[in-house]
């Protein structure tokens, strides 16, 4: 398939050491997001997408092309990486406009692309300063720069929003959802998992090399058995409501909120658990709403990866 | 040449030598580059300062001589005879010799020096108990001895050690380099090919070290003229094929650089430490002439010393060794040393390209 991100069965070992094993993976347009812990395979699955390391075993195709065809490859992926280091002596104008030279475009239209890409990411003003002299915040927005230059069809970002204010982050976010409103592919790695939640069209899920799941959110959480759906039901009697719905065979458990106007439900089959609830009587308890509590990244990546290094 | 990698060829060299000329790491290259220019500069001061003292002796004669004039001088010739000719010497010295002839007695020898000049070459004349013992005439001027003394300079310092050593530094850290930076991935992110890349980067290396080294031989050449009056110049450069000689030395330091800078591109790939690659390829350069006629030919020293215009003599008693090394048994013609040394550079060059498609980013093993 020419229009999608294909790993097909694709293992990486560096020398003893497992990065990634056996992944096979179709990802659509729109963002997906990496998730998982340090050490989990999420750059190793970037750098082989993007060609940076090859494949131990297995096969990769970026909207048709093989990884190993740079010359094509990056005219389509642009890719902002977690090194920390740049050519030296450069600012940060002059990052982005040997990059584009290297394309083989002529210098005007490399210097006018150039300050576009500045301009996306607000770093007019320092463009003339060296990048070596950049903070944090400002070299991971010179490298997002440098993978948006060239308008490309696949965004790979790596942690991109780590060392960017709140206003940087929202700013970037926008970014990345207007490309991805554009039919582009953007591929994000993240600890933050609430903005990952926020984010996202889809997840994939690494542990220790493997992929634990992958798909939209509460795809991947209706899947998760062992751990019964938790939803939220907001209302003014919370007691009576749990008597009542004691009835229903799908509900297992029920606890108060704390505040006193809500029900924390767990059950194990939440469509039919609704189907139920609509069947109940309710006597004339007013119900505010209805949410599940528990189909968010974090609470995926709880149930399937354990609690570790979580960011909240 | 497709025009899209030649553009992006540009690119790559034009990111490449600002910084190959200005990093701080490889400022000892212009070091080696220009100790033999200081070395032929102190020669030409000291030659210079010769001249001057000769010129005043000549002077200060009592009349101008001429190089026969310095030549009719003989042995066995008395103090009168020997000032017949040449007149009165501008410079001598005498001392007198207490030579012993049995216990408590002792012959005293009367030793005299006298010190002529024609204004370029000095007659140094011994007189023991006033007869001619000793001449000496140390000539201003040797060009047969100042183009050997050139090519050996050539030979075993700048061929062996400086461009050798400066291609090290530079062609080694063109990937090696990036690779410590961690800024490799830079080039690996951009739309270009491999080869592409390798083949910006080589020519950026062969432009930084070609001007560094035949910047350093220009400077050489003209400082080993500089003590030459116009004349001498003139006959070293048009008669005696010292303007052809200098473009032959030239042209062995573009391709010194085309093959020992191809030999550590590769090199710089394999090897994560350059010490066992400058090493290897230092002892294969050295034992060239020990090598079978086969091995000899995978070597860039075997061709230059073949383009080299001024063959060094071997002195009866250099030990065997050592004149093997300076001696080149089995030279090449000027044109298949040419084929060879770009042969052996292509040949380096594509196990470069083939490398550097199986490169990967991978920093934390570094």
């Amino acid at each position: 398939m020419n229009d999608r991100i294909i790993f097909e069965d694709v293992s990486k070992f560096y020398g003893e050491i497992l990065g990634v094993n056996r992944v096979n993976l179709s990802i659509p347009p729109g963002i997906t997001s990496l998730v998982g812990p340090n050490g989990s395979g999420k750059t190793t699955l970037m750098n082989l997408m993007t060609g940076l390391v090859k494949p131990s075993r297995g096969r990769i195709q970026v909207l048709g092309l093989g990884t190993d065809d740079s010359e094509n490859l990056f005219k389509i992926v642009g890719y902002s990486t977690q090194f920390d280091a740049f050519p030296r002596g450069l600012t940060g104008f002059q990052f982005i406009y040997s990059y584009l030279c290297l394309s083989g475009i002529t210098s005007q239209e490399a210097e006018r692309t150039a300050w576009e890409a500045i301009q996306r990411v607000n770093l007019v003003d320092a463009a003339s300063r060296k990048v070596a002299a950049y903070s944090k915040g400002m070299r991971q927005r010179i490298r997002l720069a440098q993978a948006l230059a060239h308008n490309p069809k696949v965004l790979v970002l790596d942690e991109p929003l780590n060392g960017l204010d709140p206003l940087a982050r929202a700013e970037m976010i926008a970014l990345f959802r207007a490309s991805a409103a554009q039919g582009c592919y953007v591929i994000i790695s993240s600890h933050i998992l609430h903005e990952v939640d926020v984010i996202s069209d889809q997840v994939i899920l690494l542990s220790n090399g493997y992929v634990v799941a992958e798909g939209q959110i509460q795809t991947v959480r209706n899947e998760i058995q062992e751990h019964p759906t938790q939803i939220l039901i907001r209302c003014d009697r919370p007691r009576e409501l749990a008597a009542k719905l004691f009835e229903s065979e799908y509900m297992i458990e029920a606890s108060i909120h704390n505040d006193g106007r809500g029900l924390l439900l767990k059950t194990k089959d939440a469509d039919r658990f609704y189907l139920a609830l609509n069947q109940l009587a309710l006597n004339g308890i007013q119900i505010e709403s209805i949410a599940p509590a528990d189909d968010d990244v974090l609470s995926v990546y709880e149930y399937l990866i354990g609690n570790e290094e979580v960011v909240r | 040449m497709n025009r899209l990698w030649w553009t992006q060829i540009k690119a790559v060299i034009r990111l490449e030598l600002k910084k190959t000329f200005f990093a701080k790491r490889g400022l000892w290259i212009y070091v080696v580059a220009a100790l033999p220019v200081l070395l032929f500069i102190a020669y030409a001061v000291a030659m210079s300062n010769q001249q001057h003292r000769t010129a005043r002796i000549a002077r200060q004669g009592d009349r101008p001589l001429s190089y026969q004039d310095l030549h009719a001088v003989k042995p066995g010739m008395t103090k009168q005879e020997v000032t017949a000719i040449l007149g009165k010497p501008p410079l001598n010295f005498h001392w007198t010799e207490r030579r012993p002839t049995g216990p408590g007695a002792f012959d005293e020898i009367q030793h005299e020096d006298y010190q002529y000049s024609d204004g370029q070459n000095d007659l140094y004349v011994g007189f023991t108990d006033g007869k001619v013992q000793s001449i000496n005439i140390h000539e201003g001027y040797n060009l047969g001895e100042d183009a050997v003394m050139f090519a050996g300079v050539f030979q075993f310092f700048f061929l062996r050690l400086a461009i050798f050593f400066g291609c090290l530094g530079i062609f080694m850290n063109l990937f090696r380099g990036e690779i410590l930076d961690r800024s490799l991935h830079f080039y690996f992110l951009s739309p270009v090919r491999r080869e592409v890349l390798m083949a910006g980067k080589f020519l950026a290396g062969l432009l930084a070290t070609c001007t560094i080294f035949v910047t350093s031989e220009i400077l050489q050449t003209l400082a080993f003229l500089w003590h030459f009056n116009p004349q001498t110049r003139d006959v070293y450069l048009y008669h005696h094929h010292g303007l052809e000689h200098a473009a032959i030395y030239l042209g062995v330091t573009v391709l010194a650089c085309i093959g020992y800078g191809a030999f550590f591109l590769v090199a710089g790939m394999l090897f994560r430490n350059p010490i066992i690659p400058a090493a290897a390829i230092l002892i294969w350069e050295g034992i060239n002439p020990f090598l079978p006629a086969l091995l000899k030919q995978f070597s860039v020293i075997y061709y230059l010393k073949s383009l080299c215009p001024v063959e060094i003599p071997v002195s009866p008693g250099t030990p065997g060794l050592f004149a093997l090394l300076i001696s080149n048994a089995d030279p090449v013609s000027a044109p298949l040393a040419i084929v060879g040394i770009l042969v052996v550079a292509c040949i380096a060059l594509f196990v470069s390209s083939v490398q550097v498609r199986r490169m990967e980013i991978n920093y934390t093993t570094e």
